[in-house]
């Protein structure tokens, strides 16, 4: 040892002697940490120029050996976007001081922002050596897993960071989980347990309200949103949900005061502009509700919903070419959906071909599950058509259906499709009333409940999933009126509602069609009969 | 009252009317090159004449030239330069002798100026951290020439690495030296004794025993090592001294120090840690997730403003209360306590521009100042009992005065709906040309759409004819027979008359080499003129671009252009495998020729 000593001594005499003069006046060091106080105080109020000036003297003054100066100069670089030299500058401080979790925890971030998820959890887990209880590094490693797609140890990890400290983003986290496995009861628990934890955080209000929404629970849905409309007037998703819900309530005006504050912030959202237009299409101020639509349209031009809606609407305007193709345009995207085909079937049916018509509604017929209306208009088609048989088979199909639709309890079906029902089984009486069918439990303010998000149609693009069958049964149900009702031009006029049910109006209000496919006026006067529940809001018999 | 509140929260909105604000503009200069933080800004009765004088601690226009200020009114009473930047300052009273002024305490460094009557009159200093005993072995050993700089260097590394107190200084910058710088470095040095000096963060004053205004203080510090010490107010001894788990950057105290007293600590890790009179570790712990910009207390409820534009409410337990969102990014915080009216509020200096008044989760008034506020004061000034001095970025000096008719009142229940409800949606307006379409289109549908559906198939069968045209006569620029996947495009450069025509050729197929391929051009010979228009092509290798340049010369002099065909073919066939048609652009220099 002795030997090597003095080996690496005598290889350096010159330098020794040449510095001797200076071994007078050692110089004091200055103190490393001197102006970190002031780094952090121009840090935090993210005066980021005077913060590098003072890092840039202070590294100078101490050649680099500044920690603080370098862990700041890090954070700053990452806000900037340069997060490679961020996480250079982060391994330059877990060097300097080798036993600090926190620039292993920055260096970690900075390759999670990079991308490199594995490296990151590498860096994570040797941090967490350091650091047992640091909620932020469990936290931060069931994001990185999540990433990784390995829900379960993400899982396990966001709860450890749950247990150490609770912090809303964890919250979060730990529900886009579930979700992403699809598990909306316990996404629903967890976010139920943030809300509980910190009741004004709006992002969890929404969220939690956006999953009643898409289960079909609308009391708490409108509680939850509403509850993050206090806390925040302008919560964009918040207001488009809760506007959609309004539309289905038929409170056209509330939820167009509602989404003029999303317009003023959000002014190039396609859903925005969907419900606006459908808004319009609630107050019958068609031209305006083709504008929003087409403006939606243009903003997102591959979203079947505002084509669908854009159909729907041209069909109510009864330009039917133009229906037929925003339709067409849907089905070119949506493929799988019967009731895109019902409406094409029934553009198709005022376009005078009645061939194709009836091929769009067997495909309508093959893709449809549960909307007894695809079966009913194709009837109302073949009987037109002189084919009693094919009609009848399919007039059964539908009564399959809805005896389907009134077991499930969760679904509440729309009275008027009850009542025709009730009418067919009576067959043609021609002076049709209904006495016994009267006392059937869907009365029209069932339908009040049942949400349209044909005319809210979009909730925020988050949740696509928001648009329940339901939402379709809402939309369809006004082509199939029409069709019914075409031919009667000589309708009973004490029944046109004053103020028409919204569903009904486009409807109603048309202009009576000389189509001389149905010739059943006890048919349509049925369905007169059927606006009167439908806007009542009592409710009550339908006896009309 | 609903009507008066709200009329006051619209005049908190837009405080430019003079009349309706609640503020006297009593000076306003804009030069008056005064750049400090919240927590250099005291207020303070100096000489005890009544007259209250505003201490500032300026660390000067680009944080160069530190200096002491004491102002008086709008003018400046004294300037003294200091040592190095200071962090805070503070006026305390030191004993109960009369008169009683207050000191005036000035944190720099590692050091706490004591000015008494605006004369320097003690200087406490923080005292030294033991040095890491191992690291002191070795620089004793190295002393007396025991172990040779290469073996310091290892064993110092050794220590760096596990121990869990830091080098001091000098070892670190050994540490980074060469190795022929070593040995300079360790006969200058190895006669000193290794120092760990630590610097003040923070600072703020703490009631000794007394809950009087005019008590005793005590001096409450917080240091870069991660405590908080207490000092005597007389003789400058360290009464308490507290650990934290991370530097602290905010002090907030209430309570007496030899009664019972809450310190709460914001910190760097962004984290406020709770401490009591007889903990010597955090009680509680609250975590922002965010770094704080400010910590105020208001009677028992801390108001925390944090980086991400949020101003929170926390009990002295750490339950979190409210949350208000900012407009716009905090710079700093202060408490307005307004004493004839018993109200405490928080004051927060905004990035926009703006002053906020919150009392709780309530916004009581809004200030627009011209600059950016970067700190702020409210107290007594002069003779004046509620003033607000406020600092701006660029330098600038404001003081306002709180009317004495002033009377702040909350906005009651919700603020209403946001201004942007108010306005009209910007609904596409439709012309009369459309309506009439959409009235054609009602009484001809049927015929528009079966026009539409014929001339649909029209076009399609035309496509198709071109397509199966094109392919036949091999007239597509990219070919699709399995022998000879190739691609073919091309460029035309020049203003001409010569132009030069690029043809990029590319194999695409996975492997397999492509030979003996012939190029030709077909053009018109009247007008144009090319070296060769037809040669063989090089074998090409897959994936890879062949750019095969050729020139063309423009002979037409009339200003008209053509077409140019260029055919790829295989030897021994007559069916080109390619073709491209390139139109030539007009030559543009006509007199060249």
């Amino acid at each position: 040892m002795a030997e090597e000593r003095l080996a690496t001594r005598t290889q350096f005499p010159a330098s020794a002697e040449s510095q001797k003069p200076r071994l007078k006046k050692a110089q004091e060091f200055p103190i490393l940490e001197k102006q970190n106080w002031l780094i952090h105080l121009h840090y935090i109020r993210k005066d980021y120029e005077a913060c590098k000036a003072v890092i840039k003297e202070q590294l100078q003054e101490t050649q680099g050996l500044c920690e603080y100066a370098i862990y700041v100069q890090a954070l700053i670089f990452r806000l900037e976007g340069n997060i490679q030299e961020s996480l250079e500058l982060f391994q330059t401080c877990a060097v300097l001081s080798p036993q600090c979790a926190d620039n292993l925890k920055q260096v970690a971030r900075s390759l999670f922002l990079l991308g490199k998820h594995k490296a990151a959890i590498e860096v994570y887990n040797e941090a967490a050596k350091l650091n047992q209880k640091d909620w932020e590094i469990c936290h931060n490693l069931g994001v990185c897993y999540i990433y990784l797609k390995q829900f379960d140890k993400a899982h396990d990890q966001l709860h450890n960071a749950l247990h150490l400290n609770r912090h809303d983003l964890t919250y979060i986290m730990l529900g886009k989980i579930h979700l992403l496995q699809g598990d909306l009861d316990k996404a629903i628990e967890i976010y139920k347990k943030a809300v509980e934890f910190s009741p004004e955080n709006t992002e969890l209000l929404t969220t939690l309200g956006l999953l009643y929404l898409q289960l079909g629970i609308y009391q708490k849905a409108f509680e939850h949103l509403g509850n993050a409309l206090t806390y925040d007037p302008t919560n964009y998703k918040a207001i488009l949900a809760a506007g959609s819900m309004m539309q289905t309530h038929g409170d056209f005006d509330v939820a167009l005061t509602k989404y003029r504050v999303v317009a003023c912030a959000v002014p190039e959202s396609p859903p925005l502009w969907n419900n606006i237009g459908m808004c319009f299409f609630g107050k019958k101020k068609y031209v305006a509700a083709i504008s929003c639509l087409k403006r939606a349209n243009y903003l997102a031009p591959f979203d079947w919903k505002i084509l669908y809606n854009l159909g729907l609407v041209h069909l109510t305007m009864q330009q039917y070419a133009s229906a037929f193709h925003f339709v067409s345009a849907a089905i070119n995207l949506q493929p799988k959906m019967g009731e895109l085909f019902m409406l094409l079937a029934v553009a198709l049916t005022n376009l005078e071909d009645p061939e194709n018509a009836r091929r769009a509604y067997a495909e309508a017929a093959r893709l449809d599950r549960c909307n007894p209306l695809v079966n009913l208009n194709y009837a109302v088609l073949l009987y037109n058509q002189g084919e009693r048989k094919g009609a009848l088979a399919q007039f059964q199909e539908m009564e399959k259906k809805i005896r389907l639709l009134k077991d499930s309890p969760s679904l509440e079906f729309d009275a008027e499709v009850c009542l025709f029902i009730s009418a067919q089984e009576a067959r043609w009486p021609r002076s049709w009333e209904l006495p016994c069918r009267s006392g059937r439990r869907w009365s029209g303010r069932n339908q009040l409940k049942t949400p349209s998000q044909s005319t809210g149609a979009l909730q925020p693009a988050k949740l696509p999933v928001c648009s329940s069958p339901w939402a379709l049964t809402r939309l369809w149900d006004r082509p199939c009126r029409r069709q019914l009702r075409t031919g009667n031009s000589h309708q009973v006029p004490e029944q046109q509602p004053s103020p028409p049910s919204r569903r009904l109006c486009p409807w109603s209000q048309s202009p009576p069609q000389e189509h001389s496919q149905l010739k059943h006026q006890p048919r349509s006067e049925k369905h007169r009969s059927r606006t009167a529940p439908g806007q009542g809001s009592s409710g009550g018999d339908v006896a009309g | 009252m609903a009507a008066a509140s709200s009329s006051d929260s619209d005049s908190g909105r837009a405080e430019s009317s003079e009349a309706s604000s609640k503020w006297l503009d009593a000076h306003y200069d804009p030069m008056a090159n005064i750049h400090t933080f919240s927590s250099c800004l005291a207020l303070a009765d100096l000489h005890g004449d009544g007259e209250y004088k505003l201490v500032v601690g300026d660390l000067g226009p680009s944080g160069q030239h530190p200096r002491l200020k004491v102002l008086k009114g709008p003018t400046v009473l004294t300037e003294s330069p200091l040592p190095a930047l200071p962090a805070a300052a503070a006026t305390f009273l030191m004993e109960q002798h009369e008169p009683r002024t207050p000191a005036l305490a000035l944190a720099s460094g590692p050091c706490v100026y004591v000015y008494k009557n605006l004369k320097p009159y003690f200087k406490f200093t923080l005292p030294q951290l033991p040095p890491n005993p191992l690291e002191q072995d070795l620089w004793n050993q190295v002393k007396e020439d025991r172990i040779d700089p290469l073996t310091l260097k290892e064993m110092l590394e050794g220590i760096r690495e596990k121990a869990e107190v830091p080098l001091s200084v000098q070892s670190l910058r050994f540490l980074q030296l060469e190795l022929s710088e070593m040995e300079a470095f360790v006969s200058q040095h190895k006669s000193k004794s290794i120092k760990r000096q630590t610097v003040i963060t923070t600072m703020t004053t703490l009631k000794k025993n007394l809950a009087d205004e005019d008590a005793v203080s005590c001096l409450v510090l917080g240091t870069e090592n991660k405590e908080l010490l207490v000092l005597d107010p007389e003789a400058f001894t360290i009464l308490a001294k507290m650990s934290l788990p991370s530097v602290p950057v905010f002090l907030e105290v209430s309570g007496q120090f030899d009664v019972e007293f809450r310190l709460a600590a914001a910190c760097r890790n962004g984290n406020i840690y709770i401490l009591r009179r007889d903990s010597k570790r955090p009680k509680y712990c609250i975590e922002l997730s965010a770094q704080p910009v400010g910590l105020v207390r208001v009677h028992k409820v801390l108001v925390v403003g944090s980086n991400q534009d949020t101003l929170h409410g926390f009990t002295h337990k750490g339950k979190k209360l409210w949350t208000v969102q900012m407009p716009a990014a905090i710079l700093t915080m202060n408490l307005l306590e307004q004493r004839s009216r018993s109200l405490q509020a928080v004051m927060a200096g905004l990035a926009n521009g703006e002053v906020h008044i919150y009392h709780d989760k309530a916004l009581l008034n809004v200030i627009r100042t011209p600059d950016v506020v970067t700190s702020l004061c409210f107290g007594r000034y002069g003779r004046e009992d509620n003033t607000l001095i406020m600092t701006t970025r660029g330098g600038g000096l404001i003081i306002k005065i709180l009317k004495r008719t002033a009377v702040f009142v909350e906005a009651r229940g919700e603020a209403g709906p946001p201004p942007a409800q108010a306005m009209k949606l910007n609904v596409p307006r439709k012309t009369r040309l459309y309506v009439d379409q959409t009235l054609r289109e009602r009484e001809a549908g049927t015929a528009m759409h079966r026009t539409f559906q014929t001339d649909l198939y029209l076009l399609r069968l035309r496509a198709a004819r071109a397509y199966v045209q094109a392919l036949e006569s091999s007239l597509n620029p990219v070919s699709v027979t399995a022998r000879e996947p190739l691609k073919l495009h091309a460029v035309v450069q020049g203003l001409g008359p010569t132009f030069k025509l690029t043809l990029h050729l590319q194999n695409t197929s996975t492997a397999r080499p492509i030979l003996g391929l012939l190029v030709c051009f077909l053009y018109n010979e009247v007008l144009y003129a090319l070296p060769r228009a037809f040669f063989k092509v090089p074998l090409l290798v897959p994936g890879l671009n062949y750019p095969l340049e050729t020139f063309v010369e423009s002979l037409s002099d009339k200003g008209i252009s053509d077409i140019i065909k260029v055919l790829v073919l295989r030897e021994g066939q007559s069916a080109p495998l390619l073709s491209a048609h390139i139109n030539m652009p007009v030559s543009e220099g006509l007199e060249a020729t």
